[in-house]
């Protein structure tokens, strides 16, 4: 007879009965967001254990696996042996409130997976068939009397996920009775599956459009007359299933259509300071400016150390002589929009992915994430109300912050650069940008790792996770605007530990060679892993019914998109299956052959023995006509965008500050300079212990609280040359959009730069990442300003063309999401458009490593840099210069000059340090402008030095022994305020506390 | 010398800093074997041929209910024979972080075959910290921080269970404490109190001192490259590195 047992957990007698800082912060939560004082909280978490039969003795064990002995203590439906009432009031309360929060069914829960497994491996229980369910019991208790409807309320604004989770509130007289243990239930996932069905096309456009609008297929009308002349061609309709897997390859996450448009793009009347780029016609953004930047520097530069670049999941570089390095940045946006938590968490364990699947399989070893974000406290002092349908900006911060920090500590990946970027617009839809770095060897088994080799006749076999509900529709989804009506089940939660046992296990079969091939399951799930793949045999034959599932009640449709994360495709010979599925096996890796690899020109999809899906690879992939799109600027399109704003007329104007001291000190402690040490502290940012240049420096003596420029990383203990580093950077800009987008560009091209070669990168071996957030710009009744939008696109593409040619540095890999809008009843909330660049270069020696915090008095401060960046090659010229310099050993210190200007730059220099500055200029010491780098220098080579620069090079002062910022005339700040203002956020973090326990 | 000392690094299941502890073992002539906990289970003599047995920082089984409660419970069910064996030869045991935490909850520290006294419960704030700590070296047994005994080090942690915690009253508590300091098993403490650890405790070892279990990395402060500022790197030491040349060396006189 089937039995479900309930345990919860709590601390034992011996542990203190005061709210933890945790529990405190929460309540200070409720209080500042939702106006409830709670003087009393308390979390447990529990579990339900699902049996076969009931288990004889089942507390002890419970006991063994869920709880620790020594602080502990276990609740069990099965001896109900607590008194919680009483237990409870030992910590203070007399009215307790219970929030019993559970996930709701098929949502991924990792606690229960991990707990299962627990209970699988006590010898005794093998031969029951069990099932786990997590949740978490939230006591409160309040001075106010409030509805269950308000306390479920609440609960959803910061202890539950609507979408994801159920709130069941107890009262007193429940929680006396224990109401939940007396028939405690796992709520069985309950769903229908239906067979393939075949789909008319031939209607009018009016039942066209709302097919495409039910089922979410994301396609214009144009694209649905296209299928449907195609398949007229066949005499047939086509199946739900090809639908599907049509929309998802054509949606414009995956196949990039207005960066594949042909774009006429036009100027009228610009204001003066936007360089005139004049009318032409541009015949694919991506083909003519990003990787047209890339061949010609190519050929310009006759570079050899580009090993394979825009063809797989991410770009791989020479940077070495023994491995090679490969770079990958994603979005996670509209899953972020969704839930911050879980859609940041799949961003970062999906780029990882994307590294695992690169080439041969690399070796993640690096992460880096820049968050775009509103504020709370904006929309609070502008006394601006939110839609309703808008999540707290602040609960989002969290909900991201949280996602990246267990994605990369839990699978071991240091995460060693970012940026928190605040802006009101991305309160529609906050930007989640998730990079990593990998390393693979050169060549192994005799051949080279950058390659794909799958034959036809290799097994097509899925590794990882099975398949659910979760993520359906995910690609079609993001090419959409967020509206009302977002299904649910767009929504995933990552299984850090699936991953890093799939990741360990990939590794490994590498090693062993034991595969062809491999790539990821990303957005459009089998569809477009097996799809892509399959254009390299030129077909592939799926049983999707051999596909391991969650639950049953799957279609064949949703088997084969669904978006279930941690999943891996391979190619593995025939001849190889067997150790692959006994390795597989060993290392708790779920791996099934669900077909194999052909060279028909179809891709053949089966169910139950029924074709469910028979497409041509050459219809699928190639045969969609370019978009013909208009991109239009002129004073006027500015000043139209500029009036639609959703917020025109109601931001308050801010106060100037009088001094030039107030004004630093001002800044130091806004939100896009201020540190954010007491959230990028819970990254772990040096696991693989090869982070030479970390997130913070400073001395040790007043603590590591300054900002670094670049995070370097250090090749050798991956396998590189002892004497060999790289340095990962990233720059971003979207509060220059509203200027100009070219300049936007410019600024985050450079700054990204700027960062790699202020570490002691060689600005001649440099890459870079290009990735794209914009609103959507398509012209339609919803989107009036498309053209404008568009050619805001336009000009930004040209101008990553433009510097990066005059840079001599590729890109290697992007991306694009370009549906950054938020709509709902009047509102619409779009992004500024917004490019981020990440930069990776080669640090030859870690010799040349420089570090931005001064390091000696008596150095010399100069600046370098034009007062504005308008001649690139010569930047690139001011930049070899800097390089030389630190090769040379002259260069001490360096850091960027950036949001701020030049005193927020001084000022960070010193503010960690015991040193100070005496500078005496008369440059304006807030200018924010590209291009611009501080250095401190060994006085003794000051001749030498100078005599490497022609121009732009400015002597500014000297470093001293008293740990303050003079500026002659004009300011004297002491580096404890402004390392004051500069962590007004992240004080009060880790602080020591009073020894604990008996002296 | 003829015969090498060799090291086993455990991996697998979440386990994530094998590479860099197997390359800190390594820097003193040790043979390192990186190996899968499940091919150790499959195959458990082959701990016989190990002198010193490594269970490295990681987030084991995602650090769901307890950090390195799983992991210890496999090991416990699957491996206490060999383990057993391993520490009656006195051979050596490093945890690390996670590697730590399953010790403790393996019963093994602070001494192997008796109850739990203690355990390493979440900071005090209340989540994972990243950072490089002052730490004080006593005089202690510990085998594996002989030559830095009466110094002050630097080394990061990186964690978010590091607490230490001893069972019973505040009474008991506290006797277990000074038992500790009397039989000289406090290996490591920090200098001021990072996470709200018992007496600022970093690391214990076994009363043998064969066996040490730390919170903070060593393994991660191998070289002055790594050290956390600019500063540091050209002028201060890299203290990690020695608690491995020390293990090895005590091996080299025992081979």
């Amino acid at each position: 007879m089937k039995t479900t047992y309930r345990f919860e957990i709590y601390p034992n007698e011996h542990q203190s009965f005061a709210m933890s800082l945790s529990e405190t912060k929460l309540t200070e939560w409720f209080e500042k967001y939702c106006n409830i004082k709670f003087e009393k909280l308390f979390k447990a978490n529990y579990f339900l254990l699902e049996a076969n039969e009931p288990i004889p003795e089942i507390d002890t064990y419970a006991k063994t696996i869920l709880t620790d002995l020594v602080t502990e203590v276990l609740f069990s439906s099965e001896s109900k042996n607590m008194d919680m009432i009483s237990y409870l009031g030992k910590r203070g309360f007399s009215n307790p409130v219970l929030c019993d929060i559970s996930f709701k069914p098929g949502v991924t829960d990792n606690s229960a997976q991990a707990v299962l497994e627990a209970f699988k491996l006590i010898p005794d229980l093998k031969k029951y068939e069990l099932n786990v369910a997590s949740g978490e019991c939230y006591f409160l208790q309040s001075t106010v009397n409030l509805t269950d409807a308000e306390y479920e309320k609440i609960t959803y604004e910061k202890l539950a996920n609507q979408l994801l989770q159920k709130v069941i509130i107890g009262r007193k007289d429940a929680i006396q009775i224990n109401t939940r243990m007396q028939a405690p239930k796992i709520v069985e996932v309950l769903s229908t599956s239906h067979e393939a069905t075949t789909i008319n096309l031939n209607q009018d456009e009016q039942t066209l459009l709302k097919l495409n609008t039910d089922n979410c297929w994301a396609l214009s009308l144009e694209e649905i007359y296209f299928v449907r002349d195609y398949f007229k061609t066949l005499s047939r309709n086509p199946t739900d299933v090809e639908m599907e897997v049509i929309a998802q390859s054509w949606s414009e996450h995956c196949k990039h259509k207005i960066f594949a448009s042909h774009i006429e793009y036009s100027e009228g009347e610009l204001p003066n300071h936007m360089k005139k780029l004049g009318n032409f016609e541009v015949n694919s953004l991506f083909k003519t400016f990003i990787r047209g930047a890339t061949e010609k520097i190519k050929a310009d530069r006759n570079l050899n150390w580009l090993v394979s670049i825009f063809h797989d999941n991410a770009g791989i570089v020479r940077f070495d002589k023994n491995v090679d390095v490969c770079i990958k940045v994603e979005t996670h946006n509209s899953p972020s929009a969704l839930d911050p938590y879980g859609g940041a968490l799949t961003g970062i364990l999906g780029v990882n992915r994307d590294i695992l699947g690169c080439g041969q399989g690399a070796k993640p070893i690096a992460n880096t994430n820049v968050f775009c974000l509103a504020e709370d406290s904006f929309f609070k002092e502008n006394n601006i109300k939110l839609h309703s349908k808008l999540k707290n900006p602040d609960r989002i911060a969290e909900g991201v912050h949280l996602g990246v920090q267990d994605g990369g500590n839990k699978s071991g990946i240091p995460t060693v650069n970012g940026a928190f970027v605040y802006d009101h617009d991305f309160v529609g839809k906050p930007l989640v940008f998730c990079g990593t770095v990998g390393v693979l060897p050169q060549t192994e088994h005799n051949q080279s790792t950058a390659e794909k080799r799958q034959k036809a006749g290799d097994y097509i076999v899925m590794s990882g996770g099975k398949i659910g509900k979760d993520g359906i529709h995910g690609a079609t989804f993001s090419s959409m605007e967020l509206n009302e009506n977002a299904p649910a089940s767009v929504v995933q939660i990552g299984d850090p530990i699936t991953q890093k046992r799939l990741g360990d296990f990939l590794i490994e079969a590498r090693q062993k060679d034991l595969f062809s091939s491999v790539t990821d399951n990303g957005a459009g799930g089998l569809s477009s892993s097996v799809g892509e793949m399959a254009t390299y045999t030129n077909g592939a034959i799926v049983e999707l019914d051999r596909a391991p599932t969650k639950y049953p009640g799957l279609s064949p449709f949703e088997l084969m998109v669904s978006e279930s994360q941690e999943r891996m495709t391979f190619a593995v010979p025939k001849e190889k299956i067997h150790q692959f599925l006994q390795l597989s096996e060993k290392r708790s890796v779920l791996s099934t052959v669900i077909g194999e690899f052909t060279n028909q020109g179809q891709l053949l999809v089966r169910y139950q023995g029924k074709t469910v899906a028979d497409l041509n690879l050459h219809f699928l992939h190639e045969s969609l006509k370019p978009m013909q799109l208009k991109a239009h600027i002129d004073t006027l399109s500015i000043e139209t965008s500029k009036a639609s704003h959703w917020l025109k007329g109601k931001i308050k104007e801010a106060a100037k500050s009088a001094s030039a001291k107030e004004q630093l000190l001002s800044l130091l402690s806004s939100a896009n300079i201020r540190s954010h040490e007491h959230l990028v502290r819970r990254y772990d940012h040096e696991v693989k212990a090869a982070t030479l240049v970390k997130p913070f420096t400073g001395t040790k003596e007043i603590g590591r609280h300054a900002p670094t420029d670049a995070g370097v990383i250090w090749l050798h203990p991956h396998g590189g040359e002892q004497d060999n580093a790289i340095s990962v950077s990233c720059g971003i800009a979207p509060q220059v959009s509203q200027f100009d987008a070219y300049e936007m560009a410019v600024h985050a091209l450079d700054e990204a730069v700027r960062n790699s070669v202020c570490v002691g990168a060689d600005p001649a071996e440099m890459v870079l990442v290009d990735n794209y957030c914009w609103p959507d710009p398509i012209t339609s009744q919803k989107n009036p300003d498309g053209a404008h939008k568009l050619a805001q696109l336009v000009r930004t593409s040209k101008a990553i063309y433009d510097l990066s040619t005059d840079y001599g540095m590729p890109f290697v890999s992007g991306k694009d999401s370009m549906k950054n809008d938020f709509m709902a009843d009047d509102v619409k909330i779009s992004v500024q458009p917004t490019l981020l660049v990440t930069a990776m270069g080669r640090v030859r020696s870690l010799n040349h490593m420089t570090t931005s915090e001064v390091k000696a008095s008596g150095d010399l401060v100069y600046l370098m840099g034009p007062e504005q960046l308008t001649d690139f090659k010569k930047q690139l010229e001011l930049y070899k210069s800097l390089h030389k310099a630190i090769t040379l050993g002259f260069v001490k210190s360096a850091h960027d000059v950036s949001e701020g200007g030049l005193a927020v730059s001084l000022a960070e220099k010193i503010m960690a340090t015991t040193l100070g500055m005496e500078i005496n200029t008369t440059l304006d010491l807030f200018k924010e402008s590209a291009g611009r780098i501080v250095v401190t220098i060994d006085k003794a080579k000051q001749k030498d030095f100078e005599a490497l620069f022609v121009s732009d090079l400015t002597f500014l002062g000297t470093v001293t022994t008293t740990a303050q910022l003079e500026i002659k005339n004009k300011l004297t700040v002491a580096n404890t305020e402004s390392l004051n203002a500069y962590r007004i956020k992240a004080k009060g973090d880790v602080v020591p506390q009073a020894r604990q326990g008996v002296n | 010398m003829s015969k090498k000392v060799k090291a086993l690094i455990l991996t697998g299941d979440g386990i994530n800093c094998e590479n860099e502890t197997a390359l800190a073992f390594a820097q003193y002539g040790c043979e390192t074997k990186i190996m899968h906990v499940q091919d150790l289970i499959d195959q458990p003599g082959q701990l016989n041929h190990y002198q010193i047995l490594a269970l490295p920082g990681g987030f084991s089984f995602g650090d769901e209910i307890g950090s390195g409660q799983i992991l210890a419970l496999k090991l416990k069910y699957s491996l206490g024979v060999a383990l057993t064996e391993f520490i009656n030869q006195r051979k050596l045991i490093i945890g690390i972080c996670n590697g730590f935490q399953v010790l403790v909850r393996l019963g093994l520290l602070p001494k192997p075959f008796t109850e739990r006294q203690m355990t390493l419960t979440h900071n005090r704030q209340g989540h994972f910290i990243n950072k490089w700590v002052s730490l004080k070296v006593p005089e202690s047994k510990c085998v594996w921080t002989k030559s830095l005994q009466g110094k002050e080090i630097q080394l990061p942690i990186r964690h978010g269970e590091g607490k230490i915690t001893f069972a019973g009253d505040q009474a008991t508590q506290h006797n277990t404490f000074q038992a500790l300091v009397a039989n000289g098993q406090i290996a490591l403490s920090y200098t001021e109190d990072v996470n709200g650890s018992y007496q600022e405790i970093a690391g214990v070892t076994d009363p043998t001192g064969c066996i040490l279990g730390l919170m903070p990395h060593p393994e991660a402060a191998t070289s002055n490259w790594l050290l956390p500022d600019g500063t540091a790197k050209k002028s201060e030491q890299a203290f990690g590195t020695q608690f491995f040349m020390n293990a090895v060396k005590h091996c080299e006189e025992m081979l």
